[in-house]
C-alpha cells in the first residue's frame, strides 16, 4: 500500500522518474495548439482529457516521433497501438516487406524513422537482405525489442563489437547514445560468420551495463537466462532470442503472449472503432471529443500509405520463406 | 504548506520546442537566423502571456503542488482525476446556471471534501493534515441559508460516506461512529474533525488488513475459519495491543507489540490453540472482522 522510496525521493527526482513534467509540458503545447478547444470546453476539461488519454495510451496516436519515444510509457503505448491497429494483417496471414511495415508505422507516426524499421527487420531476417517478406508477429516482436530498448541495444552493439575485437570487457566504455559508432554494419555481418562471442563473457558485460544504464533495459535475470542456454552467440542471435522470450515480453507489458496475439473479441470491436477513425482521419479527429487533444494532421500525409496494404501478398511468396518456418515452429 | 520550490513546466520552452517544425523551413529561406529567432521569442512571449491570462499557469502550479504533496504512485492518473474534479466544480458546470438547491449544494460540498481527504494517504501526515483542513473549510463555508461552521450532522454524514466507500461492513464500523460522532446541532471544531477523519481512515485500513488475515485462515470449502485458530489470532492481536499500552517508552512498546505479532509467536499461539481445544462452531468473516475492529475501537477515545 505504501512505497517509502517514492515518498523519500527529492521532488525533482520523483517528478523525473515518473515523467510528470514531460507530460505537463506536452499538455501545455497541445493546449496552445488547440486554443479554440479551451474557449469551448474550459481548461480543466482539456487537461482532464489529456491526462486520461495518457493513462489509456491513446495520447501517442499521430504524434511526432520525438514524443512517441520520449518515455517508456509512450513507447509501450505506441507498441500497443500498432498491434491493435494492424492485428488484422497477422490474422489474414499476410506477409509484408520491411517497407510496407514502415508505411504502417507511418500511419500512426508520420515521421517515424526508417532506420528503426530497418533494424527491426534485420532482427527478423538475421541481418540478411531486408526486402524479404515477414509475418506480422515476427516483425512485431522484433520491432518491440528494437523500439523499446533502442538505447540499450546501441550499447549492446558497442560491447559486442569490442568483444569481437578482443578488448577487455572491463575497459569497455559505453557510448551513451552515439549511433555513429554502431553504424558499421559490414563489420557486424562478417563477425557473425565467426560465430559471435562467448556467452558468459558477454553476460558479464551486459550485467554491468544493466546496472548503470539510465534507459530501460530488459530484466537482467532474463538476459542471463537467454545467455546461459548457449556457449557462443552472435549479435543478431542475441536479439532474436530477446524478441522471442515470453518473460521479456511480459515484463515489458505492452503486448500479449504470442499465442493470444490474434484472438481477442473485445479488441475486434475496438479495432473497428479505430479503423473507422484512420482512413477518414480529419473529420473524426476533430469531431470526437476524446481525440480533441490530438493534433490534426493533413489527410494526404496520413492516408496515402494506406494503399500498399491492399496488395495481395500471399500469392507471390517467392522469397526463401525463412520467416514462415520460424513462425510455425513457434506456435 | 512548506515553501516547496515548484518546477513549473516552462511554457516558453514548450512553445519554442513546439514551434521548431514550422520555424526550421523558414530558417532555410532566410539565410540569417536572427529574424526568425526574434519572431519565435515574440511568439513565446505572447504565449506565455496567454497562459498567464487564461489561468493555465496558476492551475498547473496548484496541480503540481498537489502532486508533490501527495506523491501518488501514478501521478498521471492522479492529475486526470484532479482536473476532472476541478472541471466538475468550475462555474461553467453549475455556478452559472440556476443556483443549485440546498440539498445538491450539500452533496457537492461532501463530494469535494471527500475528494480532498483522499488525495493523500493518512500516513503522510503533513499532506493528510493539509487536506483535512481544506476539507474542513469546504464543509464550513457559509451558504444562503447556512451559517459558516461545520455542524455535527454534516460531520456524521461525511463519516458514514467514508465508511461506506471504504467497503467495511456496517456493523463493524458502527461502534466507531457511535464513539466519534457529534450531535447534529453541535459545532465541530477542527481538532475533533481531524482526529475523527484520521481514526476513520486508520480503522478502514485496519479492517481491510484484518480481512486479508481472515482470508489466510479461511477454509475455502467451508467459507469459514476454525474458531480455535481465529480466536488465537485475535487473542494475540489483543495481547500485542495491550503491550503497546505498557508504561515503557514508545519505541520499546512498538517493538514489543511487533514481536508478539511476529510469524513465529503467532504460529505458536495457533498451534497451541489447535492442540489444546476441541473444534467449535466455525468462525465467519463478519464475526472475525467485528471482533478485530472491536479491539481497535476500544482504544479510541470518545468525543466530548
Amino acid at each position: 500500500m505504501l512505497s517509502p522510496e517514492r515518498l523519500a525521493l527529492p521532488d525533482y527526482e520523483y517528478l523525473a522518474q515518473r515523467h510528470v513534467l514531460t507530460y505537463m509540458e506536452d499538455a501545455v503545447c497541445q493546449l496552445l495548439e488547440n486554443k479554440e478547444d479551451i474557449s469551448q470546453y474550459g481548461i480543466a476539461r482539456f487537461f482532464t482529457e489529456y491526462f486520461n488519454s495518457v493513462c489509456q495510451g491513446t495520447h501517442i496516436l499521430f504524434r511526432e516521433f520525438s514524443f512517441i519515444q520520449a518515455t517508456p510509457h509512450n513507447r509501450a503505448s505506441f507498441l500497443r497501438a500498432f498491434w491493435r491497429c494492424f492485428r488484422t494483417v497477422g490474422k489474414n496471414g499476410d506477409l509484408l516487406t520491411m517497407k510496407e511495415y514502415h508505411c504502417l508505422l507511418q500511419l500512426l507516426c508520420p515521421d517515424f524513422p526508417l532506420e528503426l524499421t530497418q533494424k527491426a527487420a534485420r532482427i527478423v531476417l538475421m541481418d540478411d537482405a531486408t526486402d524479404c517478406l515477414m509475418s506480422f508477429s515476427d516483425f512485431l516482436f522484433a520491432f518491440q525489442i528494437q523500439f523499446y530498448y533502442s538505447e540499450f541495444l546501441e550499447s549492446v552493439a558497442a560491447i559486442y563489437q569490442d568483444l569481437l575485437s578482443g578488448k577487455n570487457p572491463n575497459t569497455v566504455i559505453v557510448p551513451t547514445s552515439s549511433s555513429g559508432q554502431h553504424r558499421q554494419r559490414p563489420a557486424l555481418g562478417e563477425a557473425s560468420m565467426l560465430e559471435g562471442v562467448e556467452a558468459s563473457l558477454f553476460y558479464q558485460c551486459l550485467e554491468n551495463l544493466c546496472d548503470r544504464h539510465k534507459y530501460s533495459c530488459p530484466p537482467p535475470a532474463l538476459v542471463k537466462e537467454v545467455l546461459s542456454n548457449v556457449q557462443r552467440l552472435t549479435f543478431y542471435g542475441f536479439l532474436v532470442a530477446l524478441s522471442k522470450h515470453h518473460g521479456i515480453n511480459q515484463a515489458l507489458g505492452a503486448l500479449p503472449d504470442k499465442g493470444d496475439l490474434m484472438h481477442d473479441p473485445a479488441m475486434d470491436e475496438e479495432l473497428e472503432r479505430l479503423l473507422v477513425q484512420v482512413p477518414g482521419l480529419v473529420n473524426s479527429v476533430t469531431a470526437s471529443s476524446e481525440a480533441s487533444c490530438l493534433p490534426s494532421r493533413t489527410p494526404s500525409r496520413v492516408a496515402s500509405p494506406w494503399r500498399p496494404l491492399h496488395h495481395s501478398r500471399k500469392v507471390d511468396v517467392e522469397s526463401d520463406g525463412s520467416t514462415e518456418e520460424t513462425d510455425e515452429s513457434e506456435t | 504548506v512548506a515553501a516547496v520550490p515548484v518546477p513549473l513546466p516552462s511554457p516558453k520552452m514548450a512553445a519554442v520546442e513546439k514551434r521548431r517544425p514550422t520555424v526550421v523551413p523558414v530558417a532555410g529561406f532566410t539565410d540569417g537566423g536572427r529574424p526568425t529567432v526574434s519572431r519565435t521569442a515574440a511568439v513565446a512571449e505572447s504565449e506565455e502571456d496567454f497562459l498567464q491570462q487564461v489561468g493555465v499557469t496558476e492551475m498547473l502550479r496548484a496541480a503540481l503542488l498537489k502532486v508533490l504533496e501527495a506523491r501518488p504512485e501514478d501521478p498521471i492518473a492522479f492529475l486526470a482525476h484532479y482536473f476532472e474534479n476541478m472541471g466538475l466544480r468550475s462555474p461553467a458546470n453549475g455556478g452559472a446556471g440556476e443556483p443549485p438547491g440546498q440539498l445538491l449544494l450539500q452533496q457537492q460540498r461532501l463530494g469535494r471534501a471527500l475528494w480532498h481527504l483522499r488525495l493523500a494517504h493518512h500516513s503522510q501526515r503533513t499532506a493528510f493534515n493539509n487536506n483535512v483542513s481544506v476539507a474542513y473549510e469546504c464543509l464550513s463555508a457559509g451558504g444562503r441559508k447556512k451559517k459558516p461552521g461545520l455542524d455535527g450532522r454534516t460531520y456524521s454524514e461525511l463519516l458514514k460516506r467514508i465508511c461506506r466507500d471504504g467497503e467495511a461492513p456496517e456493523e463493524v464500523v458502527a461502534p466507531l461512529l457511535r464513539k466519534i460522532q457529534c450531535r447534529d446541532h453541535e459545532a465541530v471544531p477542527l481538532s475533533v474533525f481531524r482526529a475523527g477523519m484520521r481514526t476513520c481512515f486508520v480503522l478502514l485500513e485496519f479492517v481491510a488488513r484484518a480481512g486479508a488475515l481472515y482470508r489466510l485462515l479461511e477454509d475455502p470449502g467451508l467459507a469459514a475459519a476454525d474458531r480455535r485458530v481465529g480466536q488465537a489470532v485475535l487473542d494475540t492481536l489483543e495481547g500485542a495491543l495491550q503491550a503497546g499500552d505498557s508504561d515503557a517508552g514508545a519505541p520499546t512498546r512498538y517493538l514489543e507489540a511487533g514481536s508478539r505479532l511476529g510469524p513465529d509467536s503467532l504460529a505458536l499461539a495457533m498451534d497451541r490453540a489447535v492442540v489444546a481445544r476441541r473444534p467449535g462452531v466455525p468462525m465467519t468473516r463478519e464475526e472475525f472482522l467485528e471482533k478485530a475492529a472491536a479491539l481497535f475501537i476500544a482504544k479510541v477515545k470518545p468525543v466530548g
